[in-house]
């Protein structure tokens, strides 16, 4: 019995649930000499900017306990070049292309998203509203009413589905995702990292440059299980699922609990082929809880 | 075909050196062919706490038995976890990852520099160019250690026919002193047109490169950092370059000119 894994998240139809998260797949292009990318539901790429960005100073990532600390501080090669050069590059895979935009303020998301407006492959955007390692991201992710005037400004020059990615460094982020809601976002993406801290005790130093960094992997995946059930519980559009995901059985639990797709993030750098193994991992599940389609499983926690 | 493997390989031999190193033959390994010196590869350990894979050079590879080896010393977490797995052990392994040396022209008087574990991408070098039929007497291998006993595998050098130089911090073996001191006195004492390669602790890297660059003396260094992905997605380990930006030493390197990179 083959298992239908295909969903759609805002009128976008994927073939799977399985997509990459931002910053942890570059533009696909490393990932591809490994895999064709058309094995991955969708590929969310790096987070532009309107000029190319170097990012922090080393060290920038650090390992911590299940997971890591990063502060690379939004390193991208800026639009023109994202347009030209990584855009045109994953013209030849069959899978959905979202990109993630952040800016320094919300006229620079504005015109990024107007710019990919007229780029046919860039199927979604996804709004990085949470990265814990500019200044800016963090305003808009933090209030609703600049959260929901964000998404709405930014619906007006991209024709294209929306997707607000939230941060969980929030008093109630279910009140975030109420605002992108109403702002008329297609879907959301959460959660992006936690604001963490490493230090080294030798030389009594933070372990990254920035100090203060986001952390990430499966050390985050139960905040992230929780506020993706707040999250599906409170509003009425797609929730896309991200913190710590690692394995078929990981995504198979964000699927119960909500989410419609889930990205997998910092599970890459330590397995690049991860979301494949997920895939096979899955169909098998489905097949063997005798069920048809993966869409069965969202939102179906049995609660106490 | 990808000229990557992700795979799972198993330890097959692991040999302790004394003072906390060991030689680990990890096979199968399908892309034991024509491995560069300079190439490494990302293992990943049984331990989540231990989340990231851990790089390490290759040091020697057989494309007939399929086995590639590796030389850590224990040092962290996971090359801890790593002395304590045994034959038979099932091992993530990810690679060749990085690009590796050029080869040098055959006219040119070779310089290796390895610095303690820094030794086995020098070593594969000094072996793959011994084998292509390199006069072993331009082949000039300078080792440093802080003492004797980090001069792991001296004998197989040796073997190799090249002529080796030895130092130590404190003197127990050949030249008393840091390696750069050693390599001085042996490089005004020749004549001829040198290229210089090295690998070893970031301090040495940057006296060698100080170095080359005051003796004209072009070549190419081996860098090491903690690499999250070891394939140039995360961005976590770079160097700012001479050129302005920043550089991924897995993608990138591990290998760059002799004065790229800001050490």
């Amino acid at each position: 019995m083959s298992v239908d894994l295909s969903v759609e998240i805002a009128g976008v139809r994927l073939s799977n649930p399985i997509l990459t998260a931002s910053g942890t797949c570059g533009y696909g292009e490393e990932l591809a000499e490994l895999y064709d990318l058309s094995h991955l539901g969708g590929i969310v790429t790096k987070s532009i900017t309107i000029s190319p960005r170097e990012g922090h100073p080393p060290p920038r990532t650090t390992e911590t306990s299940a997971g890591m600390l990063n502060a690379i501080g939004l390193a991208n090669v800026g639009v023109d070049r994202f347009i030209t050069e990584k855009l045109a590059f994953l013209e030849k895979f069959r899978t959905v292309v979202v990109v993630n935009v952040a800016g320094a303020k919300l006229q620079e998301y504005v015109d990024i998203c107007a710019r990919l407006a007229d780029c046919p492959r860039a199927d979604m955007v996804e709004l990085n509203f949470s990265c814990p390692n500019v200044e800016a991201g963090m305003e808009i992710a933090k209030s609703a009413s600049l959260a929901e005037a964000a998404v709405r400004e930014i619906k007006r020059v991209f024709p294209r589905p929306v997707i607000a990615k939230l941060s969980p460094n929030v008093t109630d982020i279910t009140e975030i995702a109420r605002a992108c809601e109403a702002g008329g976002a297609g879907a959301l993406a959460l959660i992006n990292t936690l604001v963490g801290m490493a230090v080294d005790i030798e030389s009594r130093r933070p372990r990254l440059t920035n100090n203060t960094g986001g952390l990430s992997g499966p050390a985050i995946k139960p905040v992230a299980l929780n506020m993706v059930h707040q999250v599906y519980n409170t509003v009425k559009i797609p929730v896309i699922g991200i913190g710590g995901i690692v394995n078929w059985q990981d995504a198979v639990e964000f699927f119960l609990c909500g989410a419609t797709a889930v990205q997998v993030g910092t599970g890459l750098f330590v397995e690049p082929d991860a979301p494949l193994k997920i895939v096979r991992g899955l169909k098998k599940y489905l097949s063997d809880k005798k069920l048809n389609r993966v869409t069965e499983l969202i939102g179906k926690v049995r609660k106490y | 075909m990808s000229k990557i493997v992700i795979g799972y390989s198993e330890i097959i031999k692991k040999t302790d050196l004394g003072r906390g190193n060991f030689i680990m033959e990890i096979a199968p390994f399908s892309k034991a062919r024509n491995i560069k010196p300079g190439q490494f590869v990302h293992i990943r350990l049984p331990d989540t706490n231990v989340f990231f894979r851990r790089a390490f050079s290759i040091y020697d590879y057989s494309p007939e038995q399929k086995t590639i080896k590796i030389i850590f010393k224990v040092f962290g977490r996971g090359t801890k976890l790593l002395a304590g797995l045994h034959r038979g052990d099932r091992l993530d392994v990810l690679g060749p990852l990085g690009n590796g040396f050029r080869l040098p022209g055959r006219r040119e008087t070779v310089i290796l520099v390895a610095g303690g574990i820094g030794m086995p991408p020098i070593y594969l070098l000094a072996k793959i160019l011994t084998e292509k039929g390199f006069d072993q007497k331009r082949l000039l291998y300078f080792y440093g250690g802080a003492t004797r006993d980090d001069l792991v595998e001296l004998k197989k050098i040796r073997q190799l026919g090249v002529r080796v130089y030895p130092a130590t911090e404190d003197g127990s073996l050949g030249f008393r002193g840091l390696i750069t001191g050693a390599l001085v006195d042996v490089i005004d004492s020749r004549q001829g047109k040198f290229r210089m390669y090295a690998c070893g602790p970031e301090g040495m890297l940057r006296a060698v490169d100080e170095l080359a660059g005051k003796m004209g003396i072009p070549g190419q260094l081996s860098l090491e950092a903690p690499m999250p992905c070891g394939i140039g997605i995360c961005l976590g380990c770079i160097k700012p370059l001479r050129v302005g930006g920043y550089t991924r030493i897995c993608r990138e390197g591990p290998v760059y000119e002799i004065g790229e990179v800001i050490l």
